[in-house]
């Protein structure tokens, strides 16, 4: 039997304060929408949001809604985790490139160790934050 | 050329302990002091003032002028270099600019920090909304997920990165100013069996906090000769590159912007990677040292691990790594801890390094490392090449 790996989905978090450029994904997550911002004159996607575009400067950024698939890209097995989370270990946490081409760091829940792969499909999970809003988190799309 | 014009006359280190009970001016004082005593300047020589940023002195913007008037010192140049582990490099840098464009002429570097003692940061940053929430803790999660995609992609033998551990543990216990938990001898052993913090990251992966200072007395060229320096040290290639590839979505976290820098530091200096004779990266994760063996041309991407095979890195090796310890054995003195690798081979290229003395001192090539950013392996690269007396 392989280790048992914790979701971390008991620890309670408190609901990040947004910034006021990143206000409208914190707002979509609320009806579990994943909204990742688009850059027109690129047409390309760029994820932590940002108040201007990563690839010319520019604030013709647009926000999107995606599906949040996408594969793992690299991970780490947490074994001695920040105050809040220790206790909990091990658990997982997850670069994971979405089909549309950016790279999210996040929790993978529902997940053994003997299954976590890189190059492991993935689809999302919504952990709800105390003032209604939802945590982007990550399961195997199986 | 501005690097060359500037002579780097004198060092100075305090003791690395894991909790000062010392105030970080105290710590100060004793670098300012020992750098009058060993070049034979007169304090109102000093008309420049750089210190890379400290945790200690994070709630304080005024940092750099309330420091200078602790120390007493009446300046032309005064400022603080916040780019992280790469500070103390980048303060060197950009004292050589202050100089060679006439805005001071004898400048005193000084890092120091007691973040162990007193951390006064409270970082703004990306962490609260995107990493926080998901308990990745800090350096260790980042270079855990750097080391699992450089797994994937080549292969990874952790006894590499163990033998580099074991070398540079060597040198700490030849060194007095390492902190004193650390300057016990270990093998590949220890560190394969050391507990797991962030898979595959081990805790002899990682640096400890700890607490010290150290500093340079950097003047002009010439100035140095008119004094009759005996001995001095000169920077002949710098490259420093922030938040390489930020302009990517998706980013090879195996590659740093030591790609640009060390390019751009080897060819101000006319050197190669092969040319040089000691090696002093910055180590703030063993695996980083790797990282930068490849991207600063010793070896191809993904060798590393073959490189480190055929290299002896002790300080009687063909390729001496940190020989005070690096910051993993030595202590990392919070942001200061960029000047742990530099003093050291300054102090080396000085003929100083007592019974860790490397044979060559034609050259070193000191390296820096700042800032944690989201996805991507670290924010600031540094590079830079230093002879003896060029």
């Amino acid at each position: 039997m392989s280790e048992t790996v914790n979701d971390t989905i008991d620890v309670v978090r408190e609901p990040p304060t947004p910034r006021s450029f990143s206000r409208p994904y914190w707002e979509g997550t609320r009806q579990k929408k994943l909204l990742v911002q688009f850059d027109r004159r690129s047409g390309k996607y760029q994820f932590f949001p940002r108040a201007n575009s990563l690839f010319n400067g520019h604030r013709d950024l647009e926000w999107r809604e995606v599906s949040g698939q996408g594969e793992v890209f690299t991970y780490t097995i947490a074994r001695r985790g920040p105050p809040g989370f220790r206790g909990k270990e091990p658990y997982l946490i997850a670069t994971v490139t979405l089909d549309v081409g950016v790279n999210v760091i996040a929790n993978i829940v529902h997940c053994g160790l003997d299954e976590i792969a890189i190059g492991m499909k993935v689809k999302p999970y919504w952990l709800p934050l105390a003032n209604g809003t939802h945590l982007l988190m990550f399961e195997p799309a199986r | 050329m501005a690097l060359r014009n500037t002579a780097i006359v004198g060092y100075a280190e305090t003791k690395i302990v894991e909790k000062s009970d010392r105030d970080i001016w105290e710590l100060g004082a004793e670098i300012l002091d020992s750098l009058l005593t060993s070049t034979g300047f007169e304090k109102q020589e000093i008309d420049g003032l750089v210190l890379s940023a400290s945790m200690t002195g994070a709630g304080n913007p005024f940092w750099s002028q309330t420091t200078a008037d602790q120390l007493g010192l009446e300046l032309d140049f005064c400022q603080t270099v916040d780019i992280g582990g790469s500070a103390p490099l980048g303060a060197l840098a950009r004292a050589c600019a202050a100089i060679d464009a006439g805005l001071c002429t004898t400048a005193m570097l000084l890092f120091a920090d007691t973040q162990g003692a007193e951390n006064n940061s409270r970082q703004r940053a990306f962490s609260g909304e995107w990493t926080t929430p998901y308990g990745l803790l800090g350096p260790p999660g980042a270079f855990g997920l750097l080391s699992k995609r450089y797994e994937h992609l080549y292969g990874l033998d952790f006894r590499m990165l163990g033998k580099l551990a074991v070398a540079q543990r060597g040198h700490a216990v030849l060194n007095p100013n390492a902190v004193e938990k650390l300057r016990q001898p270990m093998t590949i052993d220890d560190y394969i069996n050391s507990r797991m913090i962030a898979e595959p990251i081990r805790l002899l992966d990682s640096v400890m906090v700890c607490d010290g200072a150290s500093g340079l007395l950097v003047t002009g060229r010439a100035r140095a000769k008119q004094k009759r320096i005996a001995k001095f040290v000169t920077p002949i290639g710098y490259g420093e590159r922030t938040n390489f590839r930020i302009g990517e979505s998706v980013v090879d976290v195996t590659q740093s912007g030591h790609l640009a820098a060390g390019t751009k530091a080897f060819a101000t200096a006319g050197l190669a990677a092969k040319d040089i004779c000691s090696f002093h990266p910055y180590d703030d994760f063993i695996i980083a040292m790797m990282i930068q063996m490849e991207m600063l041309g010793f070896c191809k991407p993904g060798q590393g691990c073959a490189f480190i095979r055929e290299h002896d890195f002790t300080h009687t090796g063909d390729l001496p790594l940190n020989t005070g310890g690096g910051q993993i054995s030595a202590g990392q003195p919070g942001l200061a801890g960029g000047g742990v690798n530099l003093v050291e081979a300054v102090r080396q290229l000085m003929g100083a390094g007592g019974a860790r003395q490397v044979k060559r001192i034609d050259n070193a090539l000191v390296t820096g490392i700042g800032g944690i950013p989201y996805g991507r392996n670290w924010a600031t690269s540094t590079a830079m090449i230093l002879t003896p007396d060029a």
